[in-house]
């Protein structure tokens, strides 16, 4: 139980989240939020928090997934950040920027891939995926069929027409949106 | 598109009726109505008129709430298709509701159903293949099931005129064992396609890797759009650019003044007659209002798919027929097939890293089948083959690759590595022991029995899913693929929605259901023409083999019907 004057520092020093999430608790969503601006940040083209990928996940959480899938999310998260905690001192919001790469290169580097699959199922038998990949598929996923993104960054063909079967990728530009 | 006439509450007495709207209940509507005949076609579900009930047909993924995703009781409503991988937001509308119409899995089954106007016919793979003596000989020379009555010569025609009016695209190829329909043009395969077509051609002299032939128009048709490669078909096509019932044959057999649609008729059972010897007229419940009706007519057509056919035939009980309508031979229920799903092999494509395409084409590539198809190609591992359906798509999964930040998003938003992948279709045996039986103590909303389901896969097609997941291997690795994959996701039936048998054809009554022109032995103006009246399941798809079957038989009972036959 934080003490009355540790929740008033803290709201001093954190900044409030903008919006209100149907599902993640603000400590959640700031470490989901840190994980997609590191996964997809802002170059020349927008990145995951430019297209509202957080707030679409939190969306997500709330109304796909059921009561167990919330818990056990809900488990992973903290299981993240206490291994951050455990490893380096802090919960990833609160690593510096050199501990948090480090973080994301171990989780890259020890976890478990997708296997590939054909018409909506995996192939073979798919290892257990651990939660940073698991985010990081859900980012991609919430950042590509995001309109900004699927509209005017990827290409957008709602109605091709034809089927030209091998057309030059510099004719194209980025993959196509749909 | 004018109103469907939707009317049935004065009109009791048709000259036809056909139940069920998918495939091929809306081949046997056109035929009737356009041969005359006053007939009443009775839906299980509601109506979907082409265009008006498509909802989804327009959405990008940005226009669903969810993006596509279902929510907790959605996934609730669908808890056994779930399995299939095929339903997401866009066409949750057109899978029938799991919860609210049980049915018993006494060996592992998917059963998945469409329960509305067009039923499946608006989600189906839409590959059409033509059927061979092959096929129509297999039970005779392997001595497996009973002799089809009929062979490729009696159905030619037939499909011929099916194709010209469902308008079918594909290849002449002059193959025996995989006979070219009436063909719309080609559509094209991409550029490593066709590289993988020239080296498996050369590395294999025995195979052949064509365009899928498929229900899709490549140019305009019989009033109907040709595709625009949306690859959204499943929501419903604006364009009518792919065979449904609601784009294709509702219309016509509305146009001709004939038709009466009653939606939420579900059928009960079949009225039989012991002094006329025949079946005067149907049952239903209406699913909203509970309440009982009974239609006549002189001949009807039983077209609820495959396994919704065979339960309404066992549940119509008379002392004439105590187990069931036609069930003399107590073959009803019994030979249930379908084909094996999801075994194969898939690899990455090394070079063409300049090359795209334009457009999502809602087709892939056939191999057709090669092992026993002559004398030559006998394998002493199984009887019967299969054939591959596959694509060559730029894909993999960013997900998986070991990078995060600026360079790794900017190198995503290209288009992934070159893959391609080959999935088998085996030919199922008719089994005897795989069946379906009425269940008394699971009843449906209506107080219905219905149906346990205790069907597997054996030896025979075990071998052919080995056969094919080596086959496919060894192909993938001679035209050069690298990472390849071999898998066999050891679906049990059902995942390959091509359920077959149950009431089957032959020509003897004492061991099947169903004569050469699709009638009930014993009550000959009963017409099966959906997938329950197959007598063996081929490798190839079986859709149009429905359509040619179903316009034969409504042309025999029409030219019986005006010898008074019936």
């Amino acid at each position: 139980m934080p003490s009355l004057l540790s929740l008033f520092q803290s709201c001093k020093t954190e900044s409030r989240l903008d919006w209100q999430p149907a599902f993640l608790k603000e400590e959640e969503v700031k470490t989901i939020s840190a994980l997609l601006d590191m996964i997809l940040p802002r170059t020349e083209t927008p990145g995951a928090l430019d297209v509202k990928a957080d707030m679409f996940i939190d969306k997500v959480f709330a109304e796909t997934y059921d009561i167990t899938g919330q818990k056990n999310i809900r488990a992973e998260i903290a299981t993240f950040n206490a291994d951050c905690k455990k490893n380096f001192g802090a919960i990833f919001t609160d690593l510096n920027e050199a501990d948090r790469t480090k973080v994301l290169q171990e989780a890259e580097t020890t976890s478990e891939k997708f296997n590939p699959g054909i018409w909506g199922v995996s192939l073979g038998k798919q290892k257990p995926i651990g939660f940073y990949r698991s985010m990081k598929s859900m980012a991609i996923w919430a950042y590509f069929t995001s309109e900004e993104m699927g509209k005017k960054v990827l290409s957008y063909d709602p109605i091709p027409g034809n089927y030209d079967p091998c057309k030059p990728l510099s004719g194209v530009g980025n993959r196509w949106s749909l | 598109m004018a109103n469907f006439n939707i009317d049935a509450k004065k009109e009791k007495v048709y000259d036809a009726i056909v139940i069920g709207s998918g495939i091929s209940g809306g081949w046997a509507a056109k035929e009737l109505c356009e041969k005359g005949l006053k007939t009443l076609v009775l839906e299980r579900g509601r109506i979907v008129e082409h265009v008006v009930d498509y909802p989804t047909m327009n959405l990008d993924p940005w226009d669903m709430e969810l993006r596509g995703g279902l929510t907790p009781e959605e996934k609730e409503k669908h808890y056994k298709n779930i399995r299939s991988g095929w339903v997401g937001k866009d066409t949750e509308h057109f899978w029938a509701d799991d919860a609210a119409n049980p049915y018993t899995e006494t060996k592992p089954f998917l059963w998945l159903r469409g329960h509305q106007m067009g039923g499946r016919s608006l989600l189906w793979g839409k590959q059409t293949y033509r059927w061979s003596d092959l096929d129509f000989e297999a039970n005779a020379k392997d001595g497996n099931g009973v002799d089809w009555p009929i062979r490729y010569k009696d159905i030619k025609p037939w499909y011929t005129y099916v194709e010209k009016f469902a308008g079918i695209s594909g290849e002449a190829m002059n193959l025996p064992q995989l006979p070219d329909s009436h063909f719309l043009p080609p559509m094209e395969m991409n550029c490593v396609e066709k590289h993988i077509k020239g080296r498996i051609e050369k590395e294999f002299s025995d195979r052949n890797m064509i365009i899928g032939r498929c229900a899709h128009l490549t140019q305009p048709h019989n009033g109907r759009g040709q595709c625009q490669n949306r690859n959204r078909c499943s929501r419903g096509c604006p364009y009518g650019a792919y065979f449904s019932s609601n784009a294709v044959t509702l219309p016509p057999a509305n146009a001709s003044g004939n038709l009466t649609i009653r939606p939420y008729s579900i059928v009960q059972s079949l009225i039989y007659d012991e002094a006329k010897e025949k079946v005067t007229g149907v049952r239903i419940i209406d699913s909203e209002t509970n309440e009982a009706i009974e239609y006549s007519s002189k001949i009807i057509f039983v077209n609820a798919s495959t396994l919704s056919t065979t339960q309404i035939l066992l549940n119509s009980k008379s002392s004439r027929f105590e187990n069931g309508l036609g069930n003399d031979s107590g073959e009803l229920g019994h030979n249930l097939m379908d084909h094996t799903y999801r075994v194969g092999a898939m690899g990455k494509v090394a070079g063409f890293d300049d090359k795209y395409y334009k457009g999502r084409r809602p087709n892939g590539i056939y191999i057709p089948r090669y092992v026993n198809i002559d004398e030559n190609s006998k394998s002493d591992k199984f009887v019967r083959g299969f054939g591959f359906q596959g694509e060559g798509f730029r894909g993999g999964n960013p997900a998986n690759i070991e990078s995060f930040g600026a360079d790794y998003k900017d190198s995503i938003l290209k288009p992934g590595p070159w893959e391609f992948f080959i999935t088998g279709f085996a030919e199922c045996l008719p089994y005897h022991d795989n069946q379906v039986t009425l269940n008394g103590d699971v009843l449906d909303k209506w107080g219905q029995p219905t149906l346990s389901i205790d069907a597997e896969f054996k030896a025979n097609e075990k071998a052919l899913n080995k056969q094919i997941q080596e086959d496919a291997v060894e192909m993938l690795q001679k035209v050069g693929l690298k990472d390849i994959l071999g898998f066999d996701k050891e679906h049990p039936p059902g995942y390959g929605v091509h359920e077959m048998g149950t009431a089957r054809m032959g020509r003897d009554p004492k061991t099947s259901v169903l004569n050469d022109f699709n009638q009930v032995h014993a009550a000959k103006n009963v017409f099966v023409t959906d997938g329950a009246c197959m007598t063996s399941s081929s490798c190839v798809n079986p859709s149009l083999t429905y359509m040619a079957l179903t316009a034969r038989a409504a042309n025999h009972a029409v030219s019986e019907l005006k010898k008074l036959n019936f």
